[in-house]
């Protein structure tokens, strides 16, 4: 943390050939700080020609380069990049104990936000609306008790979450699959901002000027679960990237929740497999609290005032469409079947209804409550 | 030989109008030749073969003059094989194989029809707008192809004689023989006729789109339907045409004509008393859809006229083919310019677009996961500008139906009982725009709105709120007074009350779901 950006060059230079974690953390074992390496490297000397391949010695031989060392040099003074090291007092204790720990992490923001309460949230870019709005709320209620959120600033879920843990006033960290001068997907520049206007961390174990590519995901999803001291998985189908976060905070030995999403669905098929194969059901922050007993007493102050929210309905319609949504999204033409009334009765209930605030309506003509 | 000049009253199309053509034949002696002038097209050029063989084949011997044809006035461009039959009898009489018995005044009777080589007669384009124009000219009788009567037989007032073959005509020329006078057909007899495409009774479920296009049959407003693939947005639209309110006889009129001249009456067809329902398909060019060619012919957007036009897959259409639409959406009229001709066609038309959410099609489906992402989505739904969803006045989601809803056997409404209801709504708009030329509320402009929907009190207030709290544009304020203005008049309310308005909101909800 302490390392000053003349310094973060040489760790930027270790990372960039992309050799495995541990390989790097050896080699910081025996040189202390990558300039020493760097140094070594330069002459030749024995222990990178023994355990570095040709094919990573190439790699950093090309970014050795005086070229790359000045225009990365740049990068990291102007996006203001800070770098932390496996060995250092600062490096998140959460990480330490990890398969293939990160030697390296890059990062802009406020680190010590990584110490306290954390869980990751994960799920599909191409998320449902049900699915971010869970994501959205799930967030906002967790971070409202004082846990942080960790994601990976795609879009969909992970931007739901992160959104929702801002809004909930706890800081937000954010993992990417890139270097820190690029914002991908570019779409999230503005959550990018925020995250770190609200104290948050964006961090990364790619070198600045690193480009996303498809195999970085799967393996940054490690840090995403690592960092969390349990992963909640709010929507995914079998085959994504979300399971893969999955699969690493099981091999990491945490706890996995899963949200129950629409059984009929295929956006939710993934969560339906791992409720089946043992994930943890949920349905609101406080069932995760109590799962990790981090119930205190100013959770309980909070719960009763959300359930009790009765809705209040002016006209017997009003009362039937509110009647027939209580138990979740419906689309119009069920809502016709359930409530009996006649097409235009029913549309200008629900348009009375969404003034009010009592009802939304979701693309794919669905509506629901809106709590 | 002696110098002969025969004259004959025929009748060509320019635009959707027919004027009067004279064709003037002139024989006299020398080579034996035939040539056309008067600016005639290879169609009319090709004339003097088909006629020339006719003739001989209708028993009177060949020619052996030199021949002169005139098509005055000499300055508008001749089209189509219509003058071959006048311009055989020209020949035959300039010749002096054919002399009309007197009393007839070949002055006073327009002849038109294309020949076959064996001397008999086939039909033509554009019959309707040259009869027409005949009527107006104070010609009174008219020789026509058999199989184009029963298209101008609801015009009053007009003898017209159907012919399959020169030798008919010869004959009645000459008083040999005489041919049954096409009998006149009431326009309400024809109306029976009308076939009503999709019935309203086949579409399951659905009771949300039903009821919109409902709304947007009463109103003659523009529609645009999204949904996902497969939930019944093509076949909602095919069953528009059946509910909207019978043709008038002058509407019926324009849309024949227009149909009439491009050629896309089926042989032998009368009025037209179905209301058309075009869809081209996305890859449709500019020109096709507004009118265009070197002949500056008619688009879909004409064809369609008093129907309905019907854009599947809005997005995939080209940009300029979607914004060339302004035009006729706006004044109900196009103008096509070519550098060899200029026309105006009449295209008021009823727009129903359909869509799907996204790229993939799946974008809010609770069934199917969608593939899309964000950007894509985005740029996907502004392929459609703002100006033209301005126009569209109802927006509406369309859901797919469940299968155990197909499969059940309670019967829907049909299209019937819906067309008296949006006949009924018509009557009243066209009750209260009388003499202001408008004839349905989909016509109103920002003034009109102003003086004719003004909703009571509650409604005042109940759409501001409205506004408000769904963040609704002023333009979507225009529309949903227009839209509530129908939903009342469907009820034969006179005002415009809470209710009406609340359900207009619903057809502007895509607004701000999708093109926030």
């Amino acid at each position: 943390m302490t390392t000053k950006p003349c310094e973060a060059v040489y760790d930027a230079w270790l990372a960039s050939a992309g050799m495995p974690p541990d390989l790097v953390r050896r080699l910081l074992d025996v040189y202390k700080t990558p300039e020493a390496a760097f140094r070594a490297f330069q002459q030749g000397e024995e222990p990178f020609r023994i355990a570095v391949s040709p094919r990573y010695a190439s790699a950093l031989r090309v970014s050795g380069a005086g070229r790359w060392m000045e225009s990365t040099q740049a990068l990291i003074e102007k996006h203001r990049i800070f770098v932390i090291r496996y060995g250092d007092p600062e490096y998140p204790v959460s990480l330490k104990y990890i398969d293939q720990a990160p030697a390296i992490l890059f990062f802009q923001g406020n680190l010590s936000c990584l110490s306290g309460r954390m869980l990751g949230m994960v799920g599909s870019r191409a998320a449902s609306y049900t699915g971010q709005k869970a994501a959205r709320k799930l967030a906002h209620d967790l971070s409202s008790l004082g846990v942080s959120i960790v994601s990976g600033l795609a879009c969909g879920i992970d931007a739901a979450s992160h959104q929702g843990c801002i809004e909930g006033g706890s800081p937000t960290a954010a993992v990417t699959a890139c270097g820190l001068d690029t914002v991908y997907p570019r779409d999230n520049i503005r959550l990018r901002n925020e995250i770190l206007e609200k104290n948050g961390v964006i961090l990364t174990e790619y070198a600045p000027g690193e480009k996303p590519a498809g195999w970085h995901f799967p393996f940054r999803n490690r840090i995403i679960a690592g960092l969390g001291q349990a992963l909640v998985l709010v929507e995914a189908r079998i085959r994504s990237g979300s399971m893969t976060s999955v699969q690493h905070a099981l091999d990491q030995g945490k706890d996995v929740f899963v949200w129950p999403g629409d059984p009929e669905s295929e956006h939710f098929e993934g969560n339906h497999q791992l409720l089946r194969e043992g994930g943890i059901y949920f349905t609101s922050a406080d069932d995760i609290l109590a799962d990790l007993h981090w119930l205190d007493n100013q959770t309980e102050v909070r719960q009763n005032s959300d359930c009790c929210t009765e809705i209040k309905a002016d006209t017997p319609e009003q009362a039937a469409v509110i009647r027939s949504l209580s138990p979740g999204s419906l689309g119009f033409e069920q809502l016709l079947e359930k409530t009996q009334l006649d097409p235009p009765a029913l549309m200008s209930t629900l348009t009375i209804l969404q003034i009010s605030g009592i009802v939304e309506s979701l693309p794919g003509k669905q509506y629901r409550l809106k709590h | 030989m002696a110098e002969i000049l025969a004259k004959v009253l025929t009748f060509g199309v320019a635009g959707v109008n027919g004027f009067p053509v004279h064709v003037e034949v002139f024989a006299t002696g020398g080579l034996p030749m035939m040539e056309i002038i008067g600016l005639p097209d290879t169609s009319v050029r090709e004339s003097k073969n088909r006629v020339t063989a006719a003739i001989a084949n209708s028993g009177r011997g060949g020619s052996t003059a030199r021949i002169t044809v005139n098509l005055a006035p000499a300055d508008i461009k001749k089209e189509g094989p219509s003058f071959d039959l006048p311009i055989a009898l020209g020949v035959m009489i300039a010749t002096d194989m054919l002399h009309p018995a007197p009393g007839v005044d070949s002055d006073q009777i327009a002849f038109f029809g294309e020949l076959s080589l064996d001397g008999s007669i086939q039909p033509v384009n554009g019959a309707l707008p040259m009869v027409i124009s005949a009527k107006e000219n104070g010609i009174r009788t008219v020789i026509l192809p058999d199989r184009n009567a029963r298209e101008v037989s609801c015009i009053q007032g007009m003898h017209i004689l159907p012919v399959s073959n020169l030798s008919e005509v010869i004959c009645w020329l000459e008083k040999q023989t005489g041919i049954t006078e096409q009998e006149q057909t009431a326009f309400d007899t024809l109306l029976n006729d009308a076939v009503t495409g999709t019935d309203m009774c086949q579409i399951r479920g659905q009771k949300g789109a039903r009821r919109a296009i409902e709304v947007a049959a009463a109103g003659g407003h523009n529609m645009l339907m999204i949904g996902v693939p497969g939930s019944g947005k093509t076949m909602l639209a095919r069953c528009i045409p059946g509910i909207l309110p019978p043709m008038s006889f002058e509407e019926s009129l324009e849309t024949t004509r227009i149909h009439s001249i491009s050629g896309k009456l089926p042989p032998g067809s009368g009025l037209m008393v179905t209301r058309p329902f075009c869809a081209p398909h996305h890859n449709a060019s500019v020109a096709s859809l507004i009118g265009g060619g070197q002949d500056a012919r008619p688009g879909e957007v004409s064809l369609a006229h008093n129907g309905v036009l019907f854009l599947d897959e809005l997005p995939e259409f080209s940009r300029s083919a979607l914004e060339a639409l302004r035009q006729p959406l706006e004044d109900g009229m196009v103008s096509v310019a070519r550098v060899k001709k200029q026309a105006r066609y009449q295209s008021s038309f009823m727009l129903v677009a359909a869509m799907n959410p996204c790229p993939c099609g799946f974008y809010g489906s609770n069934r199917r996961a969608c593939r899309c992402t964000p950007p894509e989505i985005r740029k996907y739904l502004d392929r459609i500008s703002g100006p033209l969803l301005d126009r569209i006045d109802l927006q509406i989601e369309v859901d797919s139906v469940p299968l155990q809803e197909i499969s059940s056997s309670e019967p829907s409404e049909n299209s019937a009982s819906v067309a008296a209801r949006v006949s009924k709504a018509r009557s009243i708009q066209l009750e209260r725009y009388r003499g202001t030329g408008k004839h349905c509320n989909a016509q109103l402009d920002n003034a009109d709105v102003k003086r004719y929907c003004t909703p009571d009190e509650e409604a005042v207030r109940l759409l501001n709120t409205a506004l408000d709290s769904l963040h609704l544009s002023m333009r979507a304020y225009q529309r949903i007074l227009k839209v509530s203005r129908t939903i009342a008049d469907l009820e034969g309310s006179d005002r415009i009350l809470s209710a009406h308005i609340a359900e207009a909101v619903q057809y502007r909800e895509l607004d701000q779901k999708y093109w926030r």
